[in-house]
């Protein structure tokens, strides 16, 4: 195969449909900026969509559930050994995607014979600065930055239009519960944006999806004394945004 | 290491963690003789039950020998929210100790998506110090730790003490370590007896009070154990467990309390 180029392309081609294909039906995460720090959401059939990695960073995760499982463990590995041998404050995610789990993705993906990572990642940080970063991370390797908040979504146009939404919303001056409220509406937007009659989207409505689905929720909460600034939303408040995303 | 490799998979151990990582914790075996009195020692630290919870407090100073190398040591080591090792021993052992319970208690908590029980943290510390025995019996790596936590599950506070192979003993009332601890074990024992009210009938601001006086009596008996030094905003760290985590007292709080502490009644 490899002598043939094109063979090696269609073959890497085949892969990138066959991926996008397995995550087409993921539900999207979402991260964006609020008063005090970084807020993540996402429905979920079960719960593993969101998780603490270290100190001041969180993850979302998309696809397989035994391969965000194993990138996840990868990374929590990485973050701690290096917070320990060197400091917490050399914990961050630029490094430990550039030298860590893109590259291996990269190789994974490139590697034709092997069967490739079904995921997409989501990561928020909060610098000792106190200021906010996503991070996108694809199934390949290729992994891009935002400021303003992030999305992962099986469905590209729904990530499209999610990122539009985000990108046009200033959440930095929301509290948690305004941009809990607002992240929600724009999940139902989007995806009433994007909805055509051949659509088999079992939840197009916030009412549907918390019917069906379990919302999970978590921030990286710079008001707090604690060192590490992850929390999971607790039930008393998703139940309270239910009831005022359903008013 | 191979990043993506499924060998790699943790079971929430650390320590595990470090060792295939090829971190090794200190081995005694063979080691030379070093001199004592090169190292750095802390001293006096003390935990005691009070009305909310548990109150942890230590001095400052560190010595070498018959040098006070430092005024101004943390003898009072966050763990996890609800944690805190106070130590008396070698600094340097006991730091390391403290980075690896915490990074241990940190990574079960996130890798297995449920804290740690306080069983398996009180195992965790025996575990580290009888690793360390080989040092401690040598006399240059002893550290004599409480660790006090609150059981979130039993919703009660608890206290440890634990000897230099890593046996550890519940403590229902108080505890104290360290070269300066003699000389106020009986003092607490003597309050939570004969005292005003028992040291666990007591409000924060008193247990505070009486871990200043403690600290003071044991700096004047004890020449390891350093006093209170208000012109160069040097006093006790006190440090309080309750069920909505650990607290230590600001720098302020514990100056206007030294001052109503020393106060001749």
């Amino acid at each position: 195969m490899f002598e043939e180029p094109f063979r090696w392309l269609e073959a890497i081609s085949t892969r990138h449909s066959y991926v996008q294909e397995k995550l087409k039906k993921g539900q999207p995460v979402i991260a964006v900026p609020y008063q005090y720090g970084t807020l993540m959401l996402g429905f979920s059939p079960q719960p593993g969509k969101i998780f603490e990695l270290y100190d001041r960073i969180a993850l979302g995760g998309l696809g397989h559930p035994a391969d965000v499982e194993r990138l996840r463990m990868t990374l929590l590995d990485m973050a701690h050994l290096e917070g320990f041998n060197r400091s917490e404050k050399d914990v961050t995610i630029a490094r430990l995607l550039q030298f860590g789990i893109a590259p291996s993705l990269k190789q994974n993906f490139e590697e034709v014979v092997r069967a490739p990572y079904l995921i997409q990642l989501l990561l928020m940080e909060i610098d000792f600065n106190n200021q906010a970063s996503f991070f996108r991370v694809n199934y390949d390797g290729h992994w891009e930055t935002f400021k303003k908040g992030a999305v992962i979504a099986g469905d590209t146009q729904l990530s499209d239009a999610l990122e539009e939404k985000i990108e046009s919303t200033d959440f930095t001056s929301l509290s948690l519960d305004d941009a809990l409220l607002k992240a929600c509406r724009i999940w139902e937007e989007a995806k009433k944006d994007i909805a055509d009659e051949e659509s088999d989207d079992p939840a197009l409505t916030l009412k549907e999806a918390f019917e069906k689905w379990t919302l999970e929720a978590a921030v990286l909460s710079t008001d707090t004394e604690r060192r590490a600034l992850y929390r999971s939303l607790s039930p008393d408040e998703i139940e309270k945004l239910k009831m005022a995303c359903l008013s | 290491m191979n990043l993506l490799n499924p060998e790699n998979q943790q079971q929430g151990d650390f320590i595990d963690l470090l060792n295939r990582s090829g971190y090794a914790w200190p081995d005694a075996t063979g080691m030379p003789a070093i001199d004592k009195a090169s190292l750095t020692q802390g001293t006096t630290v003390l935990a005691f039950h009070y009305k909310d919870g548990v109150l942890v407090a230590g001095d400052r100073r560190a010595t070498a020998g018959n040098a006070i190398m430092y005024e101004r040591c943390d003898k009072v080591i966050p763990i996890d929210d609800y944690s805190l090792m106070a130590i008396a021993g070698v600094p340097a052992t006991a730091f390391e100790m403290a980075r690896v319970l915490s990074h241990n208690f940190e990574y079960y908590r996130r890798s297995q998506l449920q804290s740690l029980s306080t069983e398996g943290k009180v195992r965790a510390l025996s575990r580290l110090l009888k690793d360390n025995m080989g040092l401690a019996m040598q006399g240059v790596g002893a550290v004599s730790p409480i660790f006090a936590t609150y059981n979130l599950k039993s919703d009660a506070p608890m206290i440890y003490f634990y000897d230099l192979l890593g046996a550890q003993f519940e403590i229902r009332t108080h505890t104290a370590t360290g070269s300066g601890s003699p000389v106020i074990r009986g003092v607490l024992e003597h309050e939570d007896l004969w005292g005003q009210n028992p040291l666990n009938q007591r409000s924060q601001e008193e247990a505070s009070l009486l871990a200043i006086r403690l600290l003071q009596t044991a700096g004047r008996f004890d020449s390891a154990t350093g006093q209170a030094r208000p012109d160069d905003n040097i006093f006790p760290i006190i440090a309080c467990i309750t069920a909505k985590g650990y607290r230590f007292l600001p720098e302020e709080e514990v100056a206007s309390l030294f001052q109503q502490a020393i106060q001749r009644t």
